[in-house]
């Protein structure tokens, strides 16, 4: 199967969890491109800022100060249909809670919950 | 206990003889408001809060006792409603009691030691039910915190936990030192987040369950200690540490708190410093003069945007995603600060820097 390299987008305040997501996805060999953000603004305003966007997924953390992940998507789908419809999100979160996990379904843009840690193994059945 | 302050009690008749006869024989053994109709009663409800019991005559003009008491608990449950009335009209009156509207009712025409037992009985009834109230204010925020600490768990306990785990599976995979260095490296700061943790919710149910100790404090040798303590784990390297105490009084407080709120003040000035910065500076004062201590605690560190400054000292709030930080710390300040009677100011700018003063009065000497 041929596939066109994908470009990544990763949203978390850990350093470490941006680290990991970063190796492991490079370790696919279908990235394209990946950019980590500590801060979901400065996500929001690399994709606003972008002059062309192609197929990416995003990985986004819950909790995270200044704005969460939840956040982050409503204003994420707020951008026009022709940014938004080139990305997919996974929210990805250390968060048990049922509340936080019932709420991922309510965005369209939004895929998939996904349990920390990234492993290669549950990033190879996403992208499958 | 305090002097005890005198009952409130408010009396509601149409016949202002009635009115004047209460006043003049109960005014030295209560404060007493009087009403000789239904809107003035409003009227003092609203401006006194504090009015514990309620004396209502059945028949007036307007309305009737029961009706009056019925319509004013929705809006003024607190007061405890006391109906006077003639033999006449004991049906309402027994109908009244049993919804609860009214807590006894006083029999026409009343004695003095009738007036006064009820008043009596009626503010302990009030006292009980106040205090009630209060401690179910207190158990309600006690099970908000619960609340936001249980999901806090999730994130600040769980979170540096399966950061760790998804590091060490990929170093497992990692060949080059140098890589494995690098994510050993990660591994250990979110070590270090998860015992911070750990550290300041102890902090926390330390100040939240504990009594405060006065004792004489040194300020000269608790800012050595904690500098010290600071010097030890590397934290003050590249960074100019200025400290200034003029202290001439001997000073009476909680240790345990002073320290927690320099310890917090001080480790945030040193964490959120502008890396790039040359000339790193934080800066501590503390003068105590007429048994009150002013602490500052000055950097040149990254600083607090205006939009975060108002929410910086909420439970689990943080401002910045640079560094490590539990959004405990400040909240655990301002909590042992109220304790203390004392208080906290922030100024600050981005890129500038931030000063955080704290004003904490002493314990006057002899008082326990």
């Amino acid at each position: 199967m041929v596939q066109t390299k994908l470009n990544f987008i990763v949203v978390d305040d850990s350093k470490l969890d941006c680290f990991i997501a970063e190796k492991i996805i490079r370790n696919t060999g279908i990235s394209d491109t990946i950019k980590s953000f500590l801060q979901a603004p400065e996500a929001l305003e690399y994709i606003k800022a972008l002059p062309e966007h192609q197929r990416t997924i995003m990985l986004v953390d819950i909790q995270m100060p200044l704005m969460n992940g939840f956040e982050f998507v409503e204003a994420f789908e707020k951008l026009p249909k022709e940014i938004t419809d080139n990305y997919t999100i996974y929210i990805i979160s250390s968060s048990i809670n049922e509340n936080d996990l019932v709420r991922v379904h309510t965005y369209a843009t939004v895929k998939q919950f996904l349990n920390k840690p990234l492993t290669s193994n549950n990033l190879a059945v996403l992208l499958a | 206990m305090d002097t005890p302050k005198k009952i409130k009690v408010l009396y509601i008749d149409d016949e202002q003889n009635n009115l004047n006869g209460f006043k003049a024989t109960f005014r030295f053994d209560y404060t007493v408001l009087i009403a000789s109709n239904i809107p003035q009663a409003y009227a003092h409800l609203e401006a006194h809060s504090d009015i514990s019991v309620i004396l209502c005559d059945q028949r007036m003009p307007d309305k009737t006792g029961v009706q009056f008491f019925e319509e004013m608990r929705d809006t003024y449950d607190e007061p405890v409603r006391m109906l006077i009335t003639g033999y006449t009209d004991i049906e309402s009156v027994i109908d009244a009691v049993n919804r609860g509207h009214i807590f006894r009712y006083i029999k026409k025409p009343w004695t003095d030691s009738d007036i006064r037992s009820a008043i009596e009985e009626a503010n302990k009834f009030f006292l009980t039910n106040s205090m009630l109230v209060q401690k179910n204010r207190e158990l309600q925020s006690a099970y908000d915190e619960l609340g936001k600490f249980a999901y806090s768990v999730t994130h600040d306990v769980r979170g540096p936990l399966l950061s760790i785990l998804g590091a060490l599976d990929l170093a497992k995979t990692m060949e080059n030192p140098a890589e494995l260095k690098d994510i050993l490296e990660m591994m250990e700061d979110a070590i270090h987040k998860l015992d911070e943790y750990i550290k300041n919710t102890h902090e926390y149910y330390k100040l939240k369950r504990g009594q405060l100790q006065f004792e004489v404090i040194d300020f000269n040798n608790l800012v050595k200690d904690i500098a010290a303590l600071f010097r030890i784990a590397g934290r003050m390297d590249n960074i100019k540490f200025i400290s200034n105490v003029v202290q001439n009084d001997e000073f009476l407080s909680d240790e345990i708190s002073i320290k927690m709120v320099l310890n917090n003040l001080l480790s945030n000035a040193f964490n959120y410093q502008r890396k790039e910065l040359a000339d790193k500076y934080v800066d501590v004062g503390i003068e105590v003069a007429n048994n009150v201590a002013t602490i500052t605690v000055k950097d040149n560190g990254i600083g607090i945007h205006e939009s975060h400054i108002n929410n910086i000292f909420t439970m689990f709030y943080r401002a910045t995603s640079e560094e490590t930080g539990s959004g405990l710390g400040l909240y655990n300040v301002k909590d042992a600060l109220a304790k203390l009677s004392g208080t906290i100011e922030v100024a600050s700018v981005v890129n500038e820097g931030t000063t955080f003063k704290v004003i904490i009065p002493g314990k006057a000497h002899g008082t326990n």
